[in-house]
């Protein structure tokens, strides 16, 4: 089996937003809706403080409850682990976007453009209708996976098959692989590297790893 | 599901390019086009194994695509029709055809030759001010080759330079060890202290790339700064330390490393062979030297006499007091003094008894950080230093010390800076780390040449060190009467005389001295007209108020402009800039240069337009061609481009695709030639791709090993020593610029004379500005806190605050939104987050924003990231962010003699409004 997933290396992690903006272009998102993102956090009180950079977004849980909320089952899950939504059958209701513990979900209903009301060249070429007034999230670049996979690329391998966040990322902090396939580069990592994932104690099974020190350190 | 992919028959193209929006680039990425328009940049997957961070681009890249398609743009080039010119003035720009925009230029060009191209008052009539680091050759096409042919330009109308750069260490840095930019060998770095320097936002692509490889193999850096900056946050350990007293700091590294470590544990044949530490000093402080030759000498140990410092065989003392039966010392000018048994210590022990008194305990008084913590990092230093490794490049075996130092702009800026950077330096002397694998490295020269080649630029010069071309202190040589109005060849021996010598400064004396005449000096007076091309200096200088004021006096001022913005809103002229996605231009990449931009090949890549120029914009060497054919000067402008100063000569050892000097020729015709020029280089003349050629492959490079990054090998095969510890020649350099200066009656620059000395020492540098204060007539109570500034990656050289994706992004970062302080510091002023505060300067100036608490900040300080404030660039007028930009100001008693001052101020705070 294939099973997708994520590492986010907290320590190479500068929190620069580069991988934001990558999936801003590659997913054709509107003003403000970031499917990626790095939280900034603070914690301890001066001058013992520590500053850390999280990447965020889908976690494509193992039990996703936007899936179990989601009345029209718009949103499910697929067997290699990436969580979608069908547009067509979603109807806005928004439960999906409560129910995320992760608040990795938007919803947009009307137009919106960079420059407010005027859509630039790029904003009109590329609008899509289907994206209004539905719940919409991190898909981890599905369309770059299943095409590279028809090419017999990698994801997480091959730039062409990987998504946007994990190319363009400057420090090497993001990582896309197999979860299942004990060679690849996620899992290696995950072997490497101490590591956590984000609210675990939910239960939902999130897929994006944090990993902050080798377990030799 | 995913995004509606390209329709079925859509042309896609991905088109390569390069970003060079910064000084930490150039990096390499593609966009991809769909049926002509730009949809999405990418890294350029095909320059991995090339660039050394995989081709990747860093987010400002990214807000390309709205910057060429914002609805702000100028897209024609316009005319002012009021005559007014002020910040409350509507300019009333109106569109006009590119013909008379060009006439109307030329007209005004061909009206200052024919009557000379100096004033009155010997200042060149032309002035130009094109931003910072010289990112924006990397965009102005051919106009290189326009500027060249004219002859006198006033270069030194800065945007920011000498505070918002790392003056001090260009100046020094290049002195010492051909280190315009230093930085650490992060490739193999294992230890890194780094007072206030910003890697993590100002180093760029590379640099965030190695930074993070580096900390995945262990590297452990020290980051130490009032504020946690994104740098601090990724570092193991941060220190914050009080301002302006990292000098303190680093002196008390040193004691420990001199005289608390063992003397084995230092690099003492680095110290003996490649350093002057040897050398005898007499009692006037000079070098104690050979009567008949003159050379500087050394206590041989195997001869027990004092010899010549490169007499052959001799064993160097590194340290004593030594009875030398005849010698001379050389002061300045004709000084001279005749010893007979006169006893000489080295440099070595001078600068050992120099830094006795800065002890950990000392120095935590001063910097407000404990003692022990000091003490612990000088050790880590010490055991990180690997002192006596090797390491084999290449095939060639090079010292390993992978412990570096780096310094941030404020720490190297203003009074303290020059200290800082020569204790920086010194702490890697001390261990052998100087430009060694590993170690802390130069990466870019600009006031020696030949530019492109650091180790090249080494040539012996006098006693034993590194020729330097300071502008010359003699009698016979001093330039008495500035050649541009910000006098840098009269005040400042180091900043040299190269074409970026004039912006290196003292930039701000450009806008200081228009209205603030010195005595014995020609009146500065405004250039009859300014041209301004990527640069907002109204926002991006300091005081920026004065600088307002300063442009709305410009009698001419011509602007390249993408929209309005606050510059330009004093222009006569707009004329529509092409975006990055829209001109064309061949640079170099590769090499070493700037921040961590060092590789293991060289060569070239091509800028070329991906989309369409909106409206009439057109290429920037095509307008440079129209205004040499109109200025009479098209000849002088081709011989230029012919000899390369557009970036490429186009003749070679065995190639010549130089054009013709009589004839206009198009963009790409320039191009073209320069891409056959460019590929004929990198093969020996094997190849000659032209531009299609390149817009296909975008770039090329030839290999360029890592051995090149390194001067010490090249600096101990030429027998030549660094010359630290002891600033004899700088000494007699600044006693000899003080005798000119009296002789011409001028007193305004005793004070920055005085940073001329052997060793430099500590002096209470927080006080200078605690001075101000009461120098501008406050009281230091009123001022109770500093404000420093941090570099955004977001925004940093971009001039992209009005691209909407900069601002949504930057949000995700603390600090883009307001003013962060401390807590504890807030809560005793009545202050929460989001309340609106008022910050106000000694000189008068006050600005307001939102308070945004951090625990990652010192009681005593304020920070104000990036350069906000903007009142006419679109989108950015309405961020209500202040900048710390109108509260520093520009004074002569600030002013260093290296011509910087610091980029921060004391300031006043109160709570003016309760969060809406």
């Amino acid at each position: 089996m294939t099973k997708w997933a994520m590492t986010a290396d907290l320590g190479r992690c500068v929190g620069c937003q580069t991988c934001t903006t990558a999936c801003r272009h590659t997913n054709n998102t509107p003003p403000g809706v970031q499917y990626r993102k790095v939280l900034d956090m603070e914690m301890g009180t001066f001058p013992d403080v520590r500053r850390v950079f999280v990447p965020v977004g889908c976690m494509h849980c193992d039990e996703p409850p936007c899936r179990d909320v989601c009345p029209t089952t718009a949103t499910t899950k697929r067997a290699d682990g990436m969580v979608m939504i069908d547009y067509d059958i979603c109807i806005g209701c928004g439960y999906c976007i409560i129910a995320c513990p992760y608040q990795a979900r938007y919803k947009v209903s009307k137009p919106t453009f960079a420059f407010k009301d005027q859509a630039t060249d790029n904003e009109t070429k590329r609008f899509d209708q289907r994206l209004l007034g539905v719940a919409q999230k991190c898909t981890f670049c599905v369309d770059r996976v299943d095409a590279g996979l028809a090419k017999g690329l990698t994801p997480g391998v091959d730039p062409e098959a990987t998504p946007a966040c994990v190319n363009a990322c400057l420090s090497k902090a993001l990582t896309f692989g197999d979860l299942d396939n004990p060679d690849s580069n996620v899992s290696g990592l995950l072997r490497k590297y101490k590591s956590f994932r984000m609210h675990e104690e939910l239960g939902t099974g999130p897929n994006i790893h944090y990993l902050w020190e080798t377990e030799e350190s | 599901m995913s995004p509606t992919p390209a329709k079925p028959g859509a042309q896609v193209e991905k088109v390569p390019t390069y970003c060079y929006q910064c000084v930490a680039g150039p990096d390499l990425m593609t966009v991809k086009v769909v049926d002509g328009i730009a949809t999405e940049i990418e890294p350029n997957f095909k320059a991995a194994g090339y660039h050394p961070a995989e081709g990747k681009v860093c987010v400002k890249a990214f807000g390309l695509i709205q910057k060429a398609y914002s609805p702000h743009r100028i897209t024609t080039p316009m005319k002012r029709t009021n005559p007014k010119k002020g910040k409350g003035e509507d300019p009333g720009f109106v569109p006009i055809s590119w013909d008379e925009a060009m006439s109307t230029i030329a007209d005004k060009l061909n009206a200052i030759r024919a009557e000379g191209v100096l004033d009155g008052a010997g200042y060149p009539k032309v002035a130009a001010s094109f931003g910072g680091a010289g990112t924006p050759t990397q965009y102005m096409g051919s106009l290189t080759a326009w500027l060249a042919a004219w002859g006198p330009i006033d270069f030194g109308f800065g945007s920011g330079q000498g505070v918002k750069c790392y003056h001090s260490e260009h100046l020094y840095g290049e002195f010492w060890h051909r280190g315009y930019v230093i930085t650490p060998d992060t490739p193999r770095a294992n230890y890194i202290i780094s007072c206030g320097n910003n890697s993590e936002a100002s180093a760029g692509v590379c640099g965030v790339y190695r930074h993070a490889e580096a900390r995945a193999r262990g590297m452990k850096k020290v980051q130490v700064e009032p504020h946690l900056s994104v740098t601090g946050a990724c570092a193991a350990e941060w220190l914050p330390i009080r301002p302006k007293t990292d000098a303190a700091f680093l002196f008390s590294l040193i004691n420990v490393l001199v005289h608390e470590a063992g003397r084995e544990r230092l690099d003492l044949p680095f110290l003996r062979d490649l350093t002057s530490s040897p050398y005898l000093v007499g009692p006037q402080g000079y070098y104690l030297r050979d009567p008949e030759t003159g050379k500087p000498l050394i206590w041989d140990e195997a001869g027990g006499r004092a010899v010549v410092h490169d007499a052959k065989g001799a064993v160097p003392a590194l340290e004593g007091r030594f009875a030398v039966p005849r010698a001379i010392e050389l002061g300045p000018d004709e000084d001279r003094w005749e010893h007979e048994d006169v006893s000489g210590a080295t440099s070595f022990t001078l600068m050992a008894e120099h830094v006795r008194g800065y002890t950990p305990e000392w120095a935590a008084e001063i910097c407000d950080v404990p003692a022990e913590r000091i003490r612990r990092i000088a050790n880590e230093f010490l055991d990180a230093a690997c002192v006596g490794q090797t390491i084999e490049i290449d095939g060639q075996t090079m010292p390993y010390r992978p412990v570096a130092v780096t310094l941030g702009k404020t720490v190297n800026n203003g009074w303290g800076g020059a200290e800082c950077c020569w204790a920086r330096t010194m702490l890697n002397v001390l261990v052998g780390s100087l430009e060694v694998p590993g170690g802390t490295i130069g990466t870019t020269i600009r006031i020696n040449r030949p530019v492109a080649d650091r180790l090249k630029s080494v040539q012996p010069g006098p006693d034993g060190f590194m020729d330097y071309p300071f502008n010359p202190t003699d009698k016979a040589s001093w330039s008495g009467q500035p050649n541009i109005r910000n006098a840098y060849k009269m005040l400042v021996p180091l900043v040299g005389n190269s074409s970026w010598s004039p912006a290196l400064g003292p930039t701000q004396f450009s806008y200081m001295f228009l209205d603030d005449p010195q005595e014995h000096m020609p009146r500065a007076t405004f250039p009859e007209f300014i041209l301004v091309y990527r640069t907002n200096p109204v926002i991006s200088f300091w005081d920026t108020d004065k600088v307002g004021r300063a442009f709305e006096r410009m009698p001419f001022m011509v602007c390249f402009a993408v929209t309005r913005d606050e510059t330009n809103h004093y222009a006569d002229i707009l004329l529509p800039d092409r975006t990055d996605l829209e001109g064309m231009q061949l640079i170099r990449i590769g090499g070493t240069k700037f921040q961590e931009q060092y590789w293991d090949c060289q060569g070239f890549a091509l800028r070329q337009p991906s989309v369409k120029p909106r409206g009439e914009a057109r290429d920037f060497s095509d307008i440079a061609t129209d205004l040499a054919h109109r200025t009479g000067l098209l000849e002088k402008y081709n011989a230029a481009i012919n000899r390369g100063s557009h970036g490429v000569p186009l003749k070679g050892a065995n190639w010549d695709f130089s054009l013709p000097t009589d004839k206009v020729h198009t963009a790409e015709e320039i191009w073209d030639a320069s891409c056959k020029a460019a590929s004929a280089e990198l093969t020996d003349g094997a190849e000659t791709h032209g531009l299609d050629w390149w817009k296909v492959n975008g770039f090329r490079t030839k290999p360029f090993s890592p051995t090149n990054w390194f001067l010490t090998p090249t600096m101990a095969k030429m027998g030549l020593r660094y010359e630290l510890p002891y600033q004899e020649r700088l000494t007699r350099i600044g006693r000899q610029l003080g005798r000119r200066l009296k002789e011409a009656g001028i007193d305004w620059w005793d004070h920055q004379l005085e940073e001329y000395r052997p060793l430099p020492g500590w002096h209470d540098f927080p006080k200078y500005w605690e001075d101000h204060v009461v120098e501008c007539g406050g009281k230091l109570a009123d001022f109770p806190f500093w404000v420093v500034t941090a570099r955004s990656m977001q925004y940093a050289w971009g001039s992209n605050m009005h691209i909407p994706l900069m601002r949504e992004v930057s949000g995700n970062v603390k600090g883009h939104d307001g003013v962060v302080m401390n807590p504890a510091a807030a809560a005793k002023l009545g202050i929460r987050e989001g309340d609106r505060i008022e910050v106000s300067s000694p000189i008068g100036t006050s600005v307001q924003g939102r308070a945004v608490l951090s625990e990652g900040i010192r009681p005593d300080t304020l920070l104000m990231m990036s350069q906000f404030d903007h009142w006419a660039t679109p989108v950015a007028k309405d961020f209500d962010v202040p900048s710390m930009n109108r509260l520093t100001a520009m004074s002569m008693s600030l002013t260093d003699a290296t011509g910087s001052a610091a980029d921060l101020t004391r300031v006043g705070m109160r709570k003016v409004g309760d969060r809406p």
